[in-house]
């Protein structure tokens, strides 16, 4: 167990007090801040968190805004309403200070009129939505108001603000299927070699990304880095392979195809055979051959030279060939497709067939990479791959196997989303470096349970796999009838039912159908009251003008604000809550945890007001408990956070500090209690520390194993396989569901249901964008430039776009501030760096400056960040582009997981020229 | 005698802004005035290009420029080769300025805050009216070295006496130390790596160093 | 509020010295090449009086520049700290000697009139050699601008002096013969200076500096050689002195432009370069 020493006093007046810093998913980043007279002046590493942190305890750029977030001028210091009932961008709201007691006095009515009413309207939607930023960040500040959510009762939290389309959609769901990774990382402590297809770990992996990859590169590591523009990552690379935009999966593809071409010893065949289903037999109708009795799959023994269920006792799989077996072919809805002596042939030998077709020669047409490029890289990628080697990793023995494959977004989501994952997983099945150490690995689950372990939520599934909640498409069990207004629940099994599975839902489909509800789902109401926190989806999501349009509808809109911005502008009720420096909460941290948080400690972190709040702001705790008293929810809302809800059970280890349930506590108590327990929870109940112990130190860990990091050896304890490469199971989802969906005549979604293979094809990915120039009206060679976007660092969530020295710093890296176009292209069009530039797409334009460089395709342009600001302040006198007000909505371009990507077909011009 | 020093390692830096950020809290200087910043420097033409982060700032040079020009000694540079400005008796010439082959300082004419107009509480508690019009530059956070030393702490080493750029750099790529102590991890780093210094030829012996590549075999032993 | 920043790594303005510093070495220079004409043209009494204290204000006009450029004008005196290494106290030390020589010799004893010479031509080298230690400004710190200062100082005082000779009626030829030396001087220092700058000069700069080299050799050489000569050849006729004045003012006035191109226009920084690049994490 490890708790730092208590941190150096400095000098006068001034003292050092922890905190943590999670305004963005990389975090938490483990800080001090240096208070001078009450006054915070520096943020500073928490160094005595060295030792534990993956990141050497280092803080990312982000957090050194908190100082001028905390004495912003422009924030909203005390509730407020809305005194012009007409809402539109360009109706001033009329917002006047109101009293805390007024204002939640105001929510509070609402919700208790709406629970009155039934919390869910006539379409069968909850009548309350809620929209907090990504990937849960929002929770590391909200204190208990997830209490008063969970006492409240159904809420849609499917109105996303960018979820689904900006983030790694496939590769979440897909991911989490195949072995428990939400997210993926390379094993970077160990790896050698990185294909790295767009992701931008440099700019999104936080602290540690950075850390451990520079530490990765003086050890040797090449990473190559396959983008449409020299990223800060393609920078910090060996290799920098220009592809040509939404084309990687044709790269991956051929990779694959390259190394089947290689002796087969190159690959780890062991691995293949024993730990994945490439020895499965596939029947003639393309599923499973089973045993006729026990349903299990089949493999080929080579030993007794017959069939054998996959998990008999001693058998020696062949891992390729065709082979004839009495067995049963079971189709979708159970049906036997046919039984008797059949033919099956290795999932691995038609995955082998398949991938044929893939040649280095195909990819360049496609992808624009030359084939000897593809060539070597499959082979330095096999030359890496040290098959057959182990490493003792805390003194267990594994296999050694350090290569890795990474996507960024745009590469793992939208169309060609499921293609690449499934390569990139193959790519690590291949030579067995899925889930060892080198290797790819995944971080942590989200719709699995347990989220602190996920060995934990190794469960044993059907046919040797894991188990996985697939929301069900048998006739019985599929629900029509959605729970929120994304159909997540209808729509898409992968997305599982689970806390997560809202916002890992097709949440543009919210704001979509708003205004055309698809066939067969209940029409898409408005919701009576829709909470926001920490987003800004008029900004942050796509098509912004549309969505602000629809903003405007809402009848009631409770914004929590640290500043005026977009999305509050339609807001009704602004209740400003305590700042990051202002207000407490405890939260776990440690084990691993996306995006490369790969600890060797685990524990706890305590939030803390660093200085006073700043005018009449609250603690969220606080907030929340008056809500939920005031809503008659005490003793629900209580209960939730003795049952853990606010970080961890109070009931721990032999100790009980559960709060008592038919009072309000202060936010004091309930921090002291999830305090007192989470040391217990650390130190098994040998140590027992309150708050005042936690506002001194700050965190509180206990060692944890690298061997956690791999779910390889859990696999094998369990006697597991990965479900690979064959994908048999969504075969049957996907015919399962097209048949529910055409029994209830929806056609609409049937484009979708054909990315149900079990072995993924390449398509025309890019060409969809000019079928949906088409669809528009609009000539696709008008809009010849494909423009992407790109994580800023420095401004990417937490509101810091209004940040003065956000800007300061991130307009030192190059794109922040203007659209980045290619040298060429630029001399082409007359345009010189700093010009101003026109953007258009059919019926939309939007302008900013000409970055004119040469890292980047000349027919790609970068827009990094989301700007077009124009009420955030400081942000709104910015002038950048940005994407997403350019990017429609689109059926066409969304996936059958629901998502779609951040690439927009565009035109360039100088702005005043003539087209 | 000791010589502080700095080190970047070129291969290590990602161009994060951390440390710019973190100088600009430490030193409370006003916006806009970069003591430490990165450079994102591109070189090459599409397809073959490379892209580098280079961080800049103050070079405490063995023989400054902006020493000699400086007419009213303002500027000095201490045993320990630390270049400083006085800011009482510096006069806003800006001949230190221009005479900085590495653009190293800054002079801000009149008080500028975040937001324009009046200070917030930050920025009022630590506004240094000594420091307007003057030329001020990286000073390698000299005041923690002074106060860390004088405790017995180790520049480069303890983060108390180490400057605020090297103690917020994510990816490691600053390093801090004595070059007169052999075994110092400047010291060390500069033996196992390959190194230029900017500009080397105008003979201005900067005490920053840039890694890029480790050291040939034969060099290293 | 938008804030503005200049950074590398190419190279970019420097924005120190404006052109008030301009205005310190334009008038600076001239003002003492027209003190140094003053003593040259062996002038006595009013004709020598107006160019000497004429020099001298032009001077005063340049430090009254710069004075208002400072930060902190009212610690000027602390301009005189370092005489060991620092031209510009160097300047600022000269610059008193040199007015109370030029006021002396202009009201007092001929003596001080070439002692006032001797200062203003160290006046000027302080200016050359001022910029010339600005080492972060790759046109300022080759070795040749010391002497383009003084040829250039030279060049503009003695036009100064022409121009004033043809509303005093002076005797001129002297000082156009050495109006001739000083333009030629100082263009062919100029070519040398350039020609040793080479390609170290960003392309902004350089293009301001040859625009106002080409200014130089026609506008600021040629013609007012041109000019010498045919007043040269028509010496007896009326307006020859005008002549002389146009060929006075070409050579000033095309000279101070260099100068202010020089100081405002061609003052880039060197930026940053990378005698290597990093590799990272293997070698190609």
């Amino acid at each position: 167990m490890n708790a730092p020493n208590e941190l150096a006093a400095v000098a006068g007046s001034a003292r050092r007090v922890p905190t943590y810093c999670y305004q963005c998913v990389a975090g938490p980043d483990l800080l001090t801040v240096k208070v001078v007279d009450g006054i915070a002046t520096e943020v500073e590493p928490n160094f005595c968190a060295a030792g534990i942190h993956p990141g050497h305890g280092k803080v990312c750029v982000k957090a050194y805004g908190l100082v001028q977030k905390t004495y912003h001028p422009n924030r909203v210091s005390s509730p407020m309403k809305r005194t012009n009932p007409r809402k539109g961008r360009h109706e001033d709201p009329g917002f006047v200070p109101i009293s805390w007691d007024e204002a939640l006095s105001i929510v509070a009515d609402k919700l208790n009129a709406i629970r009155a009413q039934g919390l869910l309207d006539e379409s069968g939607y909850p009548r309350v939505a809620a929209s907090f930023g990504g990937a849960g960040t929002p929770q590391a500040y909200m204190g208990t108001f997830p209490a008063f959510l969970a006492a409240f009762g159904p809420m849609d939290m499917g109105f996303g603000s960018g979820q689904g389309v900006k983030c790694y959609h496939s590769e979440h769901l897909y991911g989490e299927y195949w072995h428990r990774a939400f997210i993926v990382a390379p094993d970077t402590p160990r790896t050698e070699y990185i294909i790295s297809c767009g992701m931008n770990i440099e700019a999104s992996g936080g602290v540690a990304g950075v850390a451990r990859h520079a530490d990765a590169r003086i050890r040797g590591l090449k990473r190559v880095q396959v983008e449409p523009h020299l990223s800060v990552t393609g920078a910090c690379s060996a290799e920098w392979i220009p592809i040509r935009p939404k084309t990687d999966a044709a790269f991956l593809f051929a990779l694959m195809h390259v190394m089947l071409a290689a002796p087969r010893e190159r690959l780890d065949i062991a691995f293949l055979a024993g730990h994945t289903a490439s020895p499965y037999l596939v029947g003639p109708h393309g599923y499973f051959l089973r045993d006729p009795a026990s349903r299990k799959p089949l493999l080929h023994d080579t030993r007794s030279g017959a069939a054998a269920p996959f998990d008999a006792p001693g058998a020696t799989p062949a891992l390729e060939g065709r082979y004839e077996a009495d067995a049963i072919e079971i189709g979708p809805d159970d049906e036997v497709l046919a039984q008797g002596r059949l033919q099956g042939t290795t999932a691995f030998t038609l995955y082998a067939e398949h991938m044929a077709q893939y040649t280095p020669e195909w990819a360049q047409g496609v992808c624009e990479v030359p084939a000897a490029t593809i060539r070597r890289i499959a082979n330095e990628y096999l030359d890496h791959a040290r098959v057959g080697e182990t490493i003792v990793v805390d003194g267990v023995t594994l296999p050694f196997r350090p290569v890795a494959v990474t996507l960024g977004k745009t590469v793992n989501n939208g169309w060609g989303g499921y293609e690449c994952v499934w390569a990139r997983t193959m790519l690590a099945a291949l030579v067995g470096a899925l889930e060892v150490p080198g290797g790819t690995i995944g971080t942590t689950v989200r719709l699995n349970r347990t989220y602190n372990d996920r060995h934990k939520s190794v469960k044993a599934g059907l046919d040797g796999f894991m188990d996985y909640p697939l929301n069900p498409t048998d006739k019985a069990r599929w629900k029509p009838k959605p729970n929120i207004r994304n159909a997540y629940r209808t729509m898409v099994p992968l997305a599982a039912d689970g806390p997560w599975s809202q916002a890992l839902g097709p949440t543009h489909f919210s704001w979509m159908f708003l205004d055309e509800t698809p066939k067969g789902l209940p029409r898409v109401t408005l919701p009576d009251l829709w909470i926001v926190y920490r987003t800004n989806p008029a900004i942050s999501f796509w098509d912004t003008p549309g969505l602000q349009e629809k903003m405007a509808r809402f009848p009631f809109v409770v914004a929590f604000a640290f500043t005026r911005d977009e999305t509050n502008h339609y807001a009704d009720i602004l209740l400003p809550e305590a700042g990051d420096l202002e207000s407490l909460q405890l939260i776990r941290i440690g084990g691993t945890k996306y995006v490369e948080q790969f600890w060797d400690h685990a524990g706890f972190a305590l939030r803390q007001p660093v200085v006073a709040p700043e005018g009449d702001v609250r603690d969220f705790t606080d907030i929340a408990t008056e809500l939920a008293r005031r809503c008659g929810l005490t003793d629900k809302y209580v209960d939730a956070i003795n049952r853990g809800i606010a970080c961890v059970p109070l009931k721990v280890a032999g100790h009980d500090f559960s709060l008592p349930a038919n009072q309000s506590p202060s936010c004091e108590a309930v921090w002291d209690a999830v305090c007192k327990a989470a040391s217990a929870e650390v130190s098994e109940g040998r140590e027992v520390h309150g708050l005042d112990w936690w506002r001194e130190h700050g965190t509180m860990t206990h060692p944890y194993s690298q061997v956690e990091w791999f779910l390889y050896p859990t696999l094998e304890r369990m006697n597991l396989r990965f479900e690979l490469p064959y994908q048999e199971r969504l075969q049957r989802v996907g015919a399962e569901l097209g048949r529910r969906l055409h029994e209830h005549d929806m056609r609409w979604w049937d484009t979708q249901l054909l990315e149900y293979r079990a072995l993924p094809e390449w398509h025309d990915f890019p060409g969809l964008w000019d079928e949906a120039l088409r669809d528009a009206g609009a000539e696709p060679s008008d809009y010849p430039l494909w423009l992407l976007t790109a994580r800023s660092m420095q401004y990417a969530w937490g509101g810091n776009m209004a940040m003065q020295l956000m800007k300061e710093v991130a307009d030192n890296v190059t794109g922040h501030r203007g659209v980045i176009v290619n040298a060429s292209t630029a001399r082409r069009l007359g345009i010189e760096d700093g010009d101003e530039i026109e953007l258009s797409v059919p019926h939309r334009t939007t302008r900013g400056r000409a970055v004119v460089r040469e890292g980047i395709r000349p027919d790609t342009l970068l827009a990094i960040g989301q700007f077009e600001h124009w009420v955030t302040p400081f942000a709104k006198d910015i002038g950048n582009a940005s994407l997403n007000s350019l990017a429609a909505m689109s059926l066409k371009l969304t996936d059958s997981t629901g998502s779609g990507c951040d690439v927009v077909r565009v035109r360039l011009a100088r702005a005043g020229a003539k087209s | 005698m000791t010589r502080w020093a700095m080190v970047a390692d070129l291969r290590r830096c990602v161009g994060c802004q951390t440390c710019t950020a973190a100088c600009r809290h430490a030193n409370a200087t006003p916006p806009g005035v970069q003591w430490r910043r990165v450079l994102d420097v591109e070189v090459g033409e599409f397809p073959d290009v490379k892209r580098v982060f280079l961080p800049v700032g103050c070079q405490h040079c063995d023989e400054p420029p902006c020493l000699d020009v400086c007419p009213t000694t303002a500027t000095r540079k201490r045993d320990d080769g630390i270049v400083t400005v006085d800011y009482d008796l510096c006069l806003g010439c800006g001949y230190c300025a221009v005479a900085c082959p590495y653009q190293a300082r800054h002079r801000t004419p009149r008080a500028v805050f975040a937001y324009g107009g009046a200070p917030a509480k930050h920025e009022a508690k630590r506004h240094d009216p000594a420091r307007i019009a003057v030329a001020t530059k990286c000073t390698f956070c000299v005041e923690r070295i002074d106060s860390g030393t004088a405790q017995g702490l180790t520049p480069g080493v303890d983060p108390e006496a180490t400057p605020a750029c090297v103690n917020s750099c994510l990816s490691g790529a600053l390093a801090f130390g004595d070059l007169d102590d052999p075994g110092s991890n400047v010291s060390q780093l500069l033996r196992e790596n390959r190194h230029f210094r900017m500009h080397a030829e105008l003979g201005t012996g900067p005490g920053f160093y840039y890694l890029w590549d480790k050291a040939l075999p034969e060099a290293a032993q | 509020m938008t804030i503005a920043y200049a950074y590398g790594p190419n190279p970019w303005p420097q924005s120190f010295w404006d052109a008030r510093a301009a205005a310190n070495f334009v008038c600076g220079g001239a003002g003492a090449g027209l003190v140094v004409a003053a003593a040259l043209s062996g002038a006595r009494g009013t004709a020598l009086v107006v160019p000497l204290l004429a020099g001298l204000a032009i001077v005063a006009c340049g430090l009254a520049a710069v004075f208002a450029e400072i930060g902190r004008p009212l610690r000027a005196a602390n301009v005189v700290r370092n005489p060991a290494t620092s031209w510009m106290t160097r300047e600022a030390i000269v610059a008193p000697l040199l007015f109370a020589c030029g006021v002396a010799g202009a009201f007092g004893s001929l003596a001080f009139v070439a002692t006032a010479a001797a200062l203003a031509l160290a006046f000027v080298y302080c200016q050359g050699r001022m910029v010339h230690a600005a080492r972060g400004i790759p046109a300022w710190r080759a070795p040749q601008v010391p002497w383009l200062f003084v040829a250039t100082g030279m060049a503009e005082g003695l036009g100064l002096w022409l121009a004033l000779a043809a509303f005093l009626e002076l005797r001129s030829a002297r000082v156009a013969g050495w109006l001739g030396v000083a333009i030629i001087a100082r263009y062919v220092i100029f070519r040398i200076y350039r020609r040793g700058l080479g390609r170290a000069l960003a392309a902004a700069p350089a293009r301001a500096l040859d625009a106002a080299g080409r200014a130089l050799l026609w506008g600021g050489t040629l013609a007012p050689l041109v000019l010498l000569a045919i007043a040269a050849a028509v010496r007896t006729q009326p307006w020859a002195p005008w002549l002389l004045l146009a060929a006075g003012l070409c050579a000033a006035l095309f000279g101070a432009w260099l100068k202010a191109t020089l100081v405002l226009r061609a003052g880039h920084t060197q930026g940053y370069t990378l005698p290597a690049l990093p590799v990272r994490g293997t070698r190609a």
